[in-house]
């Protein structure tokens, strides 16, 4: 041994005195301190176990007790936040029972869901974005609740509007239960308009594209002042093209129907704000714009968005309100979508019982009142409509274009198929290079129609399947 | 008693004591270094095997099955590899990864060496300067890339403002189909050269003095000490920083996903972030994981070619 060897710990010197055959001077010893190397060992091996052992338990008992009320709900601010409290005390009052929820910025909502499904942890009740029911129902992850609405005398789903019931919808059979639904209408910058000498327009009679183009463009003349603002999106698109009278899949859901001339009409119209004439604000990035960030500067005239978006407007600095989707060459036909409650396959027995009394009670009238009085969003019930109130001023529009009393403003349900992600996906990937002037419109959608139409037959095989 | 007498006059062991029991194997065992090792160990091997082995062994599994999470899974034998060379999406991402891969490596591998030889010649205050420079590396991506949006904005956005001030009119960076990758590089340059850094720091700190003085009375150059003492003395360092930034750039994820979404078009979609749509965005887990292991297989290659090359190239004696 070298002289310059560094000195071994004090716990792995060989303890004087004591015969350890085949150990030598590896031999455990105590340390100065006492502390020997099996000691120290015995103590290591023990606290890993005692680490393991509270791991495995503290996952295994992971979980409210059975009998709790538990929910998935998606929630991204504190204004959300307690608004799901206000849930959860709404939910142990009327149930008597403990209300646990599980809220999940809404952007990783999907992927935690899926997991939780996949494991057998999820919620007896889970929230679901109307565009993701048919994925889910189609691959049997939530369960028909007709046999529970037939069953059941006190719940009448008549109250609820007939898009969300369509929403919630999958092969003639109800998986959810809605809690909110709206269609997309357009906001306008009272103040702007005024200050260019421009009529506010009317909250009855949407304005044709022709009209809107033009006040676009003439509201864009002046430096950093724009005239519309939308997410270069299929969900901010899609309005326009039921507007056109197109869809982006053909009646069959068989193909796509992008390449369609109402489609691309559509899709032309919007891009042509964009690169053309610069009604827009440019993008500069495809994956934090944000329409709603760029209305809420003050400089942009218009804005397409749900009502979902009313509770955040309201922080203008300036005067505003809404009126109905422009009206195109198939008239005011903007996307109409909302969102449910749905039970996942795993839940039985007296757990069934409990997810339904919980499901009555997170969309019942008094549980909607309290969504719609904090402004989240139009309540899917007609009974909860009252409490959805001004401001803006023409808030009832909302109401009035879901119960058809706009003659000429209507609305479009979501049309999604049960692969929805990967078309939303292709769409997202293609069509905003049109947005950018990278690509004219007829050659996005000539690269992606041929994958359009494989993602159309395999949504085909999955209804087959789902209905065999 | 005469007989104990004269046992104890040969130093025999008394006849009362009786004689320490022989150990077994497994007393042996436990009371070697080994044992010691082994248990010190264990726990990052019960980590390695339920966190890594496992789920490598299970994406092998799952790579043969047809499954989309929900639905029991059938058996699809080799299908989702060979759907693997159909499909334009996936020959693009490994495309994009490798662009990223080959062209982010070698500069930030330049970054951190010329800034580790700034600092290492007698900078006072190296520490503070030291700590600066490892700020970005310490910074969790998702806050870095939200902040480069911000830089990246192509009107007002502080770096085309900067290239404004001489005279050049900067791209749309993160929304242009040719300057968009080459945003997410000079991002993740600025982000991870710190890494590298630490590491040469440390190398040139263990080269010793006398070599350069050695090749200061041999008349060398600083181009000639620098390329005949401290590359080669350095190479391990390099070798060091080659290999774990070239299997971190094939996994490159998080600043595409936030940055660009793997836009415009696909342009940016990077290998993994395909893998995370294919498996959690279109339920397709069974091709995700065939995804998977052919990137682990590339990884696995390029890793295995670079430590052939280490034979001829890294130098680990003065």
């Amino acid at each position: 041994m070298s002289s310059t060897q560094p000195a071994r710990p004090a716990w792995l010197s060989p303890r004087p005195g004591r015969h350890s055959p085949g150990l030598g001077r590896h031999s455990p010893g105590p340390s100065p301190a006492g502390l020997s190397r099996r000691a120290l060992l015995r103590g290591g091996a023990a606290a890993l176990g005692a680490v393991a052992a509270g791991g495995a338990l503290g996952g295994c008992s992971a979980g409210p007790p059975p009998g709790t009320a538990t929910w998935s709900m998606w929630s991204s601010s504190p204004q959300e936040q307690a608004v799901w409290d206000d849930f959860g005390r709404y939910v142990e009052r009327r149930m008597k029972v403990r209300s646990v929820s599980t809220l999940t910025p809404s952007e990783g909502y999907p992927t935690k869901l899926d997991l939780q499904l996949v494991s057998g942890t999820a919620s007896i009740v889970t929230a679901l974005n109307g565009w993701l029911i048919p994925t889910y129902a189609s691959r049997g992850a939530h369960r028909p609740l007709d046999d529970l609405i037939a069953d059941d005398p006190d719940f009448d789903l008549s109250d609820f509007y007939p898009a969300i019931r369509s929403i919630s919808s999958f092969g003639h059979k109800t998986y959810a239960i809605g809690f909110d639904v709206a269609p997309t209408v357009l906001y306008y910058n009272r103040t702007l308009l005024e200050k260019n000498g421009i009529d506010p327009p009317s909250p009855t009679e949407p304005m044709s594209w022709e009209h809107f183009s033009e006040l676009a463009v003439e509201l864009s003349r002046k430096p950093d002042q724009y005239g519309f603002t939308c997410a270069p999106a299929i969900d901010d698109l899609v309005s326009w093209i039921y507007s056109a009278g197109g869809n982006v899949m053909n009646e069959a859901q068989d193909a796509g129907a992008l390449h369609e001339p109402e489609a691309l009409e559509a899709i032309g119209f919007v891009v042509d704000l964009f690169v053309k004439k610069k009604a827009a604000p440019p993008i500069s990035n495809l994956v934090t714009e944000d329409a709603l960030a760029n209305f809420l500067q003050g400089n942009v005239a218009f804005m397409q968005n749900g009502p979902w978006q009313v509770v955040n407007v309201r922080k203008a600095p300036f005067e505003w309100d809404i009126v109905p989707f422009p009206a195109g060459p198939a008239g005011s036909r903007p996307r109409v979508s909302g969102s449910s409650f749905a039970i996942p396959s795993g839940v039985g027995g007296d757990e069934l019982k409990l997810a339904w009394r919980l499901l009555k009670t997170l969309t019942s009238t008094g549980a909607l009142n309290i969504y719609a009085r904090a402004g989240r969003n139009n309540p899917a019930r007609r009974s909860a409509g009252s409490a959805f109130t001004p401001p803006p001023r023409n808030l009832g529009i909302v109401q009035d274009i879901l119960a058809g009393r706009l003659p000429h403003a209507g609305g479009h349900p979501f049309d999604v198929t049960t692969n929805w992600n990967r078309v939303r996906q292709l769409l997202g990937q293609d069509l905003p290079r049109a947005f950018l002037g990278q690509v004219s419109v007829a050659d996005a959608v000539g690269g992606l129609t041929t994958r359009l139409d494989v993602l159309m037959r395999q949504h085909q095989d999955a209804l087959r399947q789902a209905g065999g | 008693m005469a007989l104990e007498a004269h046992s104890a006059a040969r130093g025999a062991i008394p006849r009362t004591a009786k004689p320490p029991p022989h150990p077994g194997r497994w007393q042996r065992w436990k009371r070697s270094e080994a044992f010691a090792a082994w248990l010190f160990l264990l726990p990052s091997l019960v980590g390695f095997l339920v966190f890594t082995a496992g789920p490598v062994l299970a994406a092998a599994v799952i790579s043969l099955l047809d499954w989309n999470l929900f639905s029991p899974p059938s058996f699809a034998g080799l299908g989702n590899f060979a759907r693997l060379g159909s499909d334009p999406t996936f020959w693009t991402a490994l495309g994009n990864t490798a662009y990223f891969t080959f062209v982010s490596v070698p500069l930030t591998l330049l970054v951190s060496l010329g800034t580790a030889l700034l600092l290492n010649h007698g900078l006072r205050r190296m520490a503070i300067f030291r700590s600066l420079l490892l700020l970005p590396y310490a910074t969790i991506t998702v806050a870095v890339a939200f902040v480069w949006i911000w830089l990246y904005i192509p009107h007002d956005g502080l770096v085309n403002s900067v290239l404004g001030l001489v005279g050049i009119h900067g791209p749309a960076w993160l929304v242009s189909e040719g300057w968009a990758m080459p945003a997410l590089i000079l991002m993740s340059v600025w982000k991870s050269f710190g890494f590298g850094m630490v590491i040469f720091l440390a190398g040139l700190a263990a080269i010793p003095q006398q070599l350069y003085e050695a090749a200061r009375v041999d008349g060398a150059t600083p181009w000639q000490s620098f390329r005949k003492v401290t590359l080669p003395l350095l190479s391990p360092s390099v070798f060091f920083t080659v290999v774990t930034s070239v299997i971190g750039s094939f996994q490159v994820f998080d600043q595409a996903l936030i940055m660009t979404d793997g836009g415009p078009g696909a342009r940016t979609t990077t290998l993994v972030m395909y893998i995370y749509q294919t498996g959690f965005e279109n339920y397709d887990q069974g091709y995700a994981a065939a995804q998977s292991l052919v990137l682990f297989a590339f990884v696995a290659v390029i890793t295995g070619l670079q430590f052939l090359a280490q034979r001829r190239l890294v130098h680990y004696d003065v």
